[in-house]
């Protein structure tokens, strides 16, 4: 469900490597989800590993850069058509940007399975989105920063992460949680109700996991079906929809708790049979039992032949 | 007088006696005369002369043969009659009439095509409305019910719902406008190539077209609203340009000049056009398919005209739709039918022998689609016939489609989540929390939303075995819908189970070559495409208007390779559905091209032979008997023989021609002297005379003639065409046939060597000769007529 979320994200930052990285984390987790929800823990020790894999790799590859420099000539300029340095202020809020924006990166990769990156990252959301603003708006010698970092090259490197960290807080339908007030935000009270409906919910299962499906499912019928009633009352599928369809399919597919459904309709079926069977009795009836009709006619045609034969005929007479 | 006339019939003359020295003299025709000659009896003459299989000659015919042709239909008149009254019309109006005439013209077809635009709106909008309040309704029962083990409620309450609409819109198809049955397709191509069609474009068909499509897909039929779009369009483009109702006995004053079978024609051609475009968005489609299934006049002026009107048509459904869906100003909103924008597909060289195996298909289910529908319809006229019978039926057919679907939804228990695909209606019925019936979202939809639905969804969508059971109801299904007494077309019902195998195949594909990455939509649109091909066998304008419909030209080379197999294919079977229906309708319809190898079949053998002429002076008495005693609508206008002998009748030097509706308009206006040799004063005499009783003339027993009127005289030169199309006798079958369908004739006299009427060709005399072949064998027949079907 959240496969194709992760999958435009991606193409939009354009990493291929993080997306193979992701992508196993992912198959992963989508096999834990399977078997139990205590392993959400080490799932998330097992993403930790990677993350400190990653910042290993890269921070060997910087010093393995800045060693290079010294051997090898690069290019070493940075400014606006490479003669004029930057403005110092501009530089400062790049910078404090990449950082907000690797730290969003981390934390919703971190959050990434059960999503929780709505809750737990939009901290750092709102710092990176006010950052990017502040880039674009302040204007030193009458440039605004933002257009000397974008739009300039093939790369478009800020704008892109930009639109990737953005695509990704939209996709996944996160304001729609918040209550939005001049930069300050608040959960709704839905959001709120929602999580500890859904919190306990959750309880109730891994509580009664011990027992056998059917006392779960009858001690949490209750919870469950507030919480689905609620879940359907929410006007935009915005509010943990993931959260949601988890709990479903562990309700409905790991502890058949919906097999109540199934029943086998027999006076369903008997209708079925007797509406099917009607248009045979109908076409034999109309078969059988209709009037019979004159057969229509053939139109004698009058042709020149004919006329010619007669006359013939009548001459030999 | 009429005594002369008559005995023609029976007596030879010596002017037959010159027609066949005459022939004696030259070709092979003599022969085949001496040889029909030596035939005693010609009545059982079962191989024709010229290998036309003639079958054994029978008395009574078994109704719902596909051979006979009834004699009932007309043909309309294309040519413009050039009498003096005509004259006298252009002489008084000048070139100002010219470019007034044409601006009307272009007036019209942008009328046509607003209007035509609305009603597809409409229609669209009432039934996409209904539907959604139909099928909200029963989702909650469904909800409510499943879980008190009552299946049963919500299933009843849908074959109530549904038999109860579609009772409504079959009551008026039977007792109100039974010509509104089924597409109007085939009426619609039999009108275009010129065949009248009686009520075929009237308002009340319009009407009772545009309730019976309603009430049809609301109802939950296998049918869908593309066809009586069609027909819609012919019915308002007919209407519009005559400026006048004849059902409701209004006449607007307006556009007289455009009330004769030329024009009207030639606006209908149009109508058919905008309301192909407007149903499915396809501008370019419309134009090629009045093009390709109807009209066998054509020129350029009426193709710009015509694409005028279907641009009009798109751009006005377009800009009331996004009206009303909150978009207004966006003239880019789509037709009736959307198939949904597709990406461009890519195909390879290998894939070609695919899509031709795709055609082949679709080609064979064509033909058993057909086949099944033929052999339903024969049962139809035979057993099926009073009106209260086919209600009955059609509610049958409404109750066994929800049966199907309900049945369909309850066994396969095909759960998919929700939220991936775009679901109005999603229903979960056995299904755990969180996911609905893959089945369900299909049945709980119009036709319309489940192909773009079969087109667009990911791979994984439908189980294959869901698909299969769809494939196989749905096909008996539609096959079985078609024809039943409600308005509703066959495009939709074929292109759903098109895309449906065609997804099926894909996932088999998939399965057999597990490393390729198959796309679902692409065998999904050649699939539709295939089985619609075999079933209608268009080719030009099905391609474009599929290609308009997805927005693709690039997926044109898969298309066209599908349609064309599947139109051969199937045509090694068995005819397309509209020409099936159209022959047993028993139209005497003319196809592109004369039969072959008819060069040897003469005028003088395909004509009518006794014909009833009249004088160009002729009494009224005389007149009217003809017209009480034959039912023939063109009469050649001849000299008067010099001598006047009962004994021997002549052939008689062809002077013009006149038609019935023009002999009984004079004797209802009396223009006629009580001497024959006073002078003729035509002053208060003109065009709009005739117009004004246009299309419908009052037949010769609704006018009350007083017995001494019978001794008075007409003056017919005034009146009829002084140069009709004529041809020799010895003119052969294609090139009778040639100006015929080129110039679109009613009559055409047959004359010989000394400008002599010997015999008149209608339609009909031309197309009883009909080409057949299937089964790799071809022929001619020449088929049978009869005035009782």
């Amino acid at each position: 469900m959240d496969n194709k979320d992760v999958q435009s994200s991606l193409t939009g930052s354009g990493k291929t490597a993080e997306f193979n990285f992701l992508k196993s984390n992912l198959l992963n987790s989508n096999s834990a989800s399977d078997t139990d929800i205590s392993t959400v823990t080490i799932r998330n020790k097992h993403m930790l590993r990677y993350v400190v894999l990653i910042i290993l790799v890269i921070s060997t590859y910087k010093s393995l850069g800045s060693d290079l420099e010294q051997i090898h000539p690069v290019l070493k300029y940075r400014s606006e058509g490479y003669i004029n340095s930057y403005p110092e202020e501009c530089f400062d809020i790049l910078k404090s940007f990449a950082e907000f924006a690797s730290n969003f990166t981390l934390c919703s990769i971190l959050n990434a399975r059960p999503i929780r990156l709505c809750e737990h990252c939009v901290e750092h959301y709102v710092r990176f989105h006010d950052k990017y603003n502040e880039l674009i708006k302040t204007v030193v010698n009458g440039t605004s920063c933002g257009s000397l970092f974008m739009s300039h090259d093939r790369l478009n490197v800020v704008k892109n992460y930009h639109d990737g960290i953005s695509g990704l807080w939209v996709g996944g339908n996160c304001n729609d949680c918040f209550i939005w007030n001049n930069g300050s935000y608040n959960a709704k009270n839905d959001t709120k109700k929602f999580y500890k409906m859904f919190n306990d919910t959750m309880e109730c299962i891994v509580f009664n996991m011990d027992f056998d499906n059917n006392i779960v499912c009858e001690k949490c019928m209750q919870n469950y079906l507030q919480l689905d009633e609620f879940y359907k009352g929410l006007s935009k599928d915005g509010i943990g929809v993931d959260s949601m369809n988890a709990t479903r399919y562990i309700w409905s597919k790991n502890l058949n708790c919906c097999n109540l459904r199934r029943t086998p309709e027999v006076i369903f079926l008997c209708c079925t049979g007797i509406i099917s069977f009607l248009p045979i009795m109908y076409y034999l009836a109309v078969r059988f039992c209709g009037p019979i009709r004159d057969l229509p006619n053939v139109l004698k045609e009058s042709r020149f032949k004919q006329s010619i034969l007669r006359s013939i005929n009548r001459r030999s007479d | 007088m009429s005594k002369s006339e008559l005995s023609s019939i029976v007596e030879t003359s010596s002017d037959t006696a010159q027609l066949i020295s005459t022939d004696d003299a030259s070709t092979s025709n003599c022969a085949q005369l001496n040889n029909l000659s030596t035939d005693q009896n010609e009545d059982d003459e079962i191989q024709g002369s010229h290998g036309v299989r003639r079958r054994q000659p029978v008395q009574k015919i078994e109704p719902g043969s596909l051979n006979i042709l009834s004699a009932k239909y007309e043909s309309l008149d294309y040519d413009t009659c050039e009498n003096h009254l005509l004259l006298d019309e252009e002489r008084k109006r000048g070139y100002t009439f010219v470019v007034w005439k044409d601006i009307a013209r272009w007036f019209i077809v942008l009328l046509i095509g607003v209007i035509t635009a609305l009603i597809a709106f409409t229609i669209d909008i009432c039934i996409e409305e209904f539907s959604n309040i139909k099928y909200k309704q029963l989702k909650k029962s469904v909800d409510k019910y499943i879980l008190l083990d009552k299946l049963y409620i919500p299933y009843l309450l849908w074959v109530l719902t549904n038999i109860s609409i579609v009772f409504i819109g079959s009551m008026l198809v039977a007792y109100v406008e039974p010509v509104a049955a089924g597409s109007g397709i085939p009426q619609v191509k039999c009108y275009l190539n010129g065949v009248k069609v009686p009520r075929v474009v009237r308002i009340k068909t319009l009407f009772v077209k545009s309730v019976g499509v309603i009430t049809a897909v609301v109802g939950g039929l296998a049918g869908g609203k593309e066809g009586p779009m069609i027909h819609s369009g012919a019915v308002v483009a007919a209407g519009i340009s005559q400026g006048k109702s004849t059902t409701f006995n209004k006449d607007f004053k307006v556009f007289e000049y455009f009330r004769e079978d030329h024009e009207k024609r030639d606006f209908v051609s149009g109508g058919a056009a905008a309301g192909v475009a407007a149903a499915f968005g396809a501008p370019i489609g419309g134009v090629l398919f009045s093009l390709e299934e109807g009209t066998s006049f054509w020129n350029q002026a009426l193709t710009w005209r015509t694409f005028f009107g279907t641009v009009v048509a798109t751009f006005t459904l377009n800009f009331a739709l996004s009206a009303y869906h909150g978009h207004p100003g966006d003239l880019n909103y789509s037709g009736l039918l959307n198939l949904g924008k597709m990406e461009p597909f890519s195909f390879q060289f290998y894939e070609l022998p695919v899509f031709i195996l795709f055609g082949v298909i679709g080609g064979l289910l064509g033909a058993l689609w057909n086949h099944i529908n033929y052999k339903l319809a024969i049962f139809r006229i035979r057993y099926i016939s009073s009106p209260w019978l086919r209600v009955v039926e059609a509610c049958l057919v409404a109750a066994v489609t929800a049966t199907c679907g309900f049945l369909m939804m309850f066994l396969l228990n095909d759960c998919r989540p929700l939220g991936e695909d775009p679901t109005k209606v999603p229903l979960q019925l056995f299904c755990a929390d969180g996911e609905y019936n893959a089945l369900a979202a299909i049945w709980f939809q119009t036709p319309e939303a489940s192909v773009r639905s079969f087109l667009h969804d990911p791979l994984g969508s439908y189980k294959p075995v869901s698909l299969l059971v769809f494939v196989l109801s749905y096909f008996l299904l539609s096959t079985w819908t078609f024809g039943v007494a409600v308005s509703s077309g066959l495009f939709i019902p074929n292109l759903l189970t098109g895309a449906a195998w065609g997804r099926l195949l894909a996932i088999v594909i998939q399965y057999m070559l597990p490393s390729s990455n198959i796309n679902p939509a692409k065998y999904a649109l050649v699939g539709a495409a295939a089985q619609l091909g075999g079933v209608v066998r268009m080719t030009i304008s099905l391609t474009v208007i599929i290609i308009e419909t997805t927005g693709q030209i690039s997926n044109a080379l898969p298309v066209i390779i599908t349609l064309v197999v599947a139109k051969w294919t199937g045509d090694f079977f068995n005819e397309g559905i509209y020409d099936i229906h159209i022959q047993l309708a028993g139209v005497p319809i003319l196809p592109w091209e004369p039969p072959p190898l008819t060069h040897n079949i003469y005028a003088s053998e395909v004509m009518s032979h006794p014909v009833f002429t009249l004088r160009t002076v002729e009494n009224v008495g005389h007149i009217v008997e003809i017209l009480k005693l034959v039912s023939y609508n063109g009469f050649p206008v001849v000299d008067p023989p010099l001598i006047d002998e009962a004994e021997v009748p002549t052939y008689k030097r062809l002077r013009g021609m006149i038609l019935r509706s023009q002999l009984i308009v004079l004797i209802q206006n009396k223009i006629y002297n009580e001497n024959a040799n006073t002078t003729w004063s035509n002053l208060n005499v003109d065009m709009n005379m005739f117009r004004k009783e246009y299309p419908r003339y009052p037949s010769i027993d609704e006018l009350d003639i007083l017995d001494w009127e019978k001794t008075c005289t007409i003056d017919l030169r005034p009146f009829m065409n002084p140069s009709p199309y004529t041809l020799p006798h010895r003119a052969s079958l294609p090139r009778l046939f040639r100006l015929f369908r080129a110039l679109g004739l009613r009559h055409l006299p047959i004359v010989n060597d000394v400008n002599e009427v010997v015999g008149m060709v209608t339609r009909k005399d031309i197309a009883r000769y009909r080409v057949w072949r299937h089964h790799c064998h071809m022929g001619m027949e020449e088929l049978l007529l009869s005035s009782e079907i």
